[in-house]
């Protein structure tokens, strides 16, 4: 072992990192921005009312509860307020799909009959089932209300107050659907846009430093031709991944025991309400942007390295904010104006919306989804052709 | 298409880079089935004349033109066969994958005329072999091979020898001969003096400007010498203590 050598290596690191400002700047920069995006987020979460339909079976007595319960929640003291009351059950869900409500709670017909039996009487809270942690929290908040009617019951009965069992039932999914249930979907998008944009930016850096870029335009072919051939390629490529993961996702495949290997399961058997294709759809026209992305920020690039360090400027903000892990309306104002241009807010959305609440191509907000990651995709194309430079189109 | 029969021309062709002028007020005109040697020095503007010419750069001010036609020209591109200095190949495509590549582009992949390419470079046997497993005079010749899968009429080359060892660098030559015999335009840069005396004409550049041209023997008359070299020195203005053209070994 040499002293000086070890040193001198040591130097010649210091000396690359000195010519490279942008590895320094994003050594520094990028994990406190990363950091204060992350905090902003979290600190700035708004927390959003969980609004109330009820639907009352219980006739006259069921109404004074109603009543008493809108009273008590009238501008949402405890984060919780009744905001409407439906007929039907049918109704209530109605008005949870067009989200003017988050939580619906059914009083049974048999609510006075148990008590005076001395039955503790059945309350059935029906939820989204689309957010198993937000769900959780909206049954926390309905205890208020529970308490509420046990006093209101026990002042209409005359008998002994007794707490009502609650019994949780949801409109999408199961009410034993887990988180994996609900990240699995979107994290197919958000896998297949990070490859497809990793390996076409390192690809097309390399056609540029390597000089192929060039000879290529000494050739006939247009810049069109060339983005569209790369999306095309790299379109193949994405297309297997995803359907790979997808198969994976939603599979479960029982391995029986064997000899000394246990038996084990492939695949994460996740619930999935809509068709894997729409999915499927929705995340090929998001790859689609992400190749030329790529290929734009390969302009920004004189390394492969310099295309890796992109990923905490490209990937990491699309995966706070695009809605994966927290919902997009309950962001800071001014980050939901940043989710929405982002790609992946779109697609999470999409997706969301097909795998779990089994939208199809009819529903308006797949189609807007689709529509708007389409649009990215084309401009993207259109900046992308730009980047490469040549005197003749 | 104008009248001309000239198959490369060129009319006060300048290309300035910031404050650089790396092309500097060239005019020449090329005739059909001619070599053309383009010597100088490194940095004297061979490569930037030879983009200027074959359109892959816009001049600065002045006009190339290419069997008639105003470049930059995209269709006329399919008629232009360019082999750049640095071979711009796929390491990770075999030999016949990045030939047939090439071909596509120019719209001109047939079977046989990458076999017919690939026996003149003598690559036929490496068909299946990756570039990256080549030497570096293996991926010089398949450099030259993409040039010529679409048979251009007009052939800008780029230094081909470099690092071409001379058995085959005789190969290339005899072959461009056998080319130009059918009517090919060939503009050669070199900085290798010993090869400028296989071209019909050469054209001699320092400084973005075209120095003098001639042919080989005219150019040593002109300048009273036996030797291209000091041909060189004598149009650039130097004694024979002068920059080398070529960098001693």
């Amino acid at each position: 072992m040499s002293g000086s050598r070890i040193v001198a290596v040591a130097r010649r690191i210091a000396q690359g990192f000195r010519r490279d400002e942008r590895t320094l700047a994003l050594m520094f920069v990028v994990p406190i921005a990363i950091t204060a995006l992350l905090g902003w987020v979290l600190r700035g979460e708004q927390s959003a009312t969980v609004n109330v339909v009820v639907v009352n079976d219980a006739g006259a007595a069921g109404q004074r509860i109603v009543d008493a319960l809108i009273s008590a929640t009238t501008g949402a003291p405890d984060g919780i307020e009744v905001v409407a009351q439906a007929d039907t059950r049918g109704a209530a869900e109605g008005a949870m799909r067009d989200d003017r409500a988050s939580i619906a709670l059914v009083i049974p017909a048999s609510l006075l009959t148990d008590v005076m039996a001395g039955q503790r009487p059945v309350l059935t809270v029906i939820t989204g089932g689309t957010d198993p942690g937000a769900d959780a929290q909206r049954m926390g908040a309905v205890q208020g209300l529970v308490a509420t009617m046990a006093t209101e019951i026990g002042g209409i009965s005359g008998a002994p107050v007794v707490i009502p069992e609650v019994v949780h039932e949801t409109v999408f999914l199961s009410p034993d659907a887990d988180s994996l249930d609900v990240l699995a979907p979107v994290f197919l998008g958000y896998f297949a846009y990070f490859f497809v944009f990793l390996l076409t930016g390192i690809s097309f850096l390399r056609e540029r430093v390597g000089g192929t870029l060039e000879r290529l335009l000494a050739t006939p072919v247009t810049r069109g031709e060339i983005v569209t051939g790369y999306s095309l390629g790299f379109g193949i490529f994405a297309t297997i991944q995803v359907v790979v993961l997808t198969l994976f996702v939603l599979a479960r495949i029982d391995v029986p025991s064997l000899g000394p290997i246990p038996a084990f399961t492939i695949g994460l058997d996740v619930a999935s309400a809509g068709s894997p294709l729409l999915a499927f759809l929705l995340t090929m026209v998001l790859s689609l942007g992400a190749v030329s992305l790529g290929i734009f920020l390969s302009t920004f690039a004189r390394t492969e390295l310099q295309i890796i360090q992109f990923i905490p400027l490209v990937i990491i903000p699309q995966g706070l904010l695009g809605g994966i892990f927290w919902p997009v309306d309950q962001l800071p104002d001014v980050l939901q104006a940043v989710a929405r241009v982002l790609p992946m807010t779109y697609a999470v959305d999409g997706l969301r919306e097909v795998m779990l609440k089994g939208a199809d191509l009819g529903s308006a907000v797949v189609q807007t989804d689709l529509a708007v990651l389409a649009g990215i995709a084309v401009l993207f194309v259109v900046l992308a052709a730009g980047t490469i430079k040549r005197e003749v189109a | 298409m104008s009248a001309s029969a000239a198959a490369v021309e060129a009319e006060g062709l300048s290309k300035t880079f910031g404050s650089i002028r790396a092309v500097d007020g060239v005019d020449l005109s090329l005739q059909p089935g001619f070599i053309y040697g383009l010597l100088g020095p490194n940095g004297s503007g061979k490569t930037t004349l030879i983009r200027l010419l074959a359109g892959l750069a816009r001049p600065t001010s002045g006009e190339a033109r290419i069997l008639g036609t105003r470049m930059p020209s995209r269709p006329m591109l399919g008629r232009i066969g360019y082999m750049p200095q640095a071979e711009a190949l796929y390491p990770e495509l075999s030999v016949g994958e990045n030939l047939g590549f090439f071909a596509r582009l120019e719209g001109a992949f047939s079977r046989d005329a990458v076999d017919r390419v690939l026996e003149l470079v003598e690559l036929g046997d490496r068909r299946g072999t990756p570039v990256m497993h080549l030497s570096g005079g293996m991926r010089r010749r398949l450099s030259l091979a993409c040039t010529l899968v679409h048979e251009p009429p007009i052939l800008f080359l780029d230094e081909p020898t470099v690092g071409v060892d001379p058995a085959l660098r005789v190969q290339f030559w005899a072959h461009f001969r056998r080319l130009s015999a059918a009517g090919v335009t060939i503009l050669v840069a070199s900085h290798v003096i010993d090869e400028a005396d296989r071209c019909d004409e050469l054209l001699f550049m320092r400084s973005g400007k075209v120095i003098a041209q001639g042919t080989p023997e005219e150019l040593r008359a002109g300048a009273a010498t036996t030797n291209l070299e000091a041909a060189f020195l004598h149009f650039a203005g130097l004694d024979a203590e002068g920059r080398p053209l070529v960098p001693a070994p």
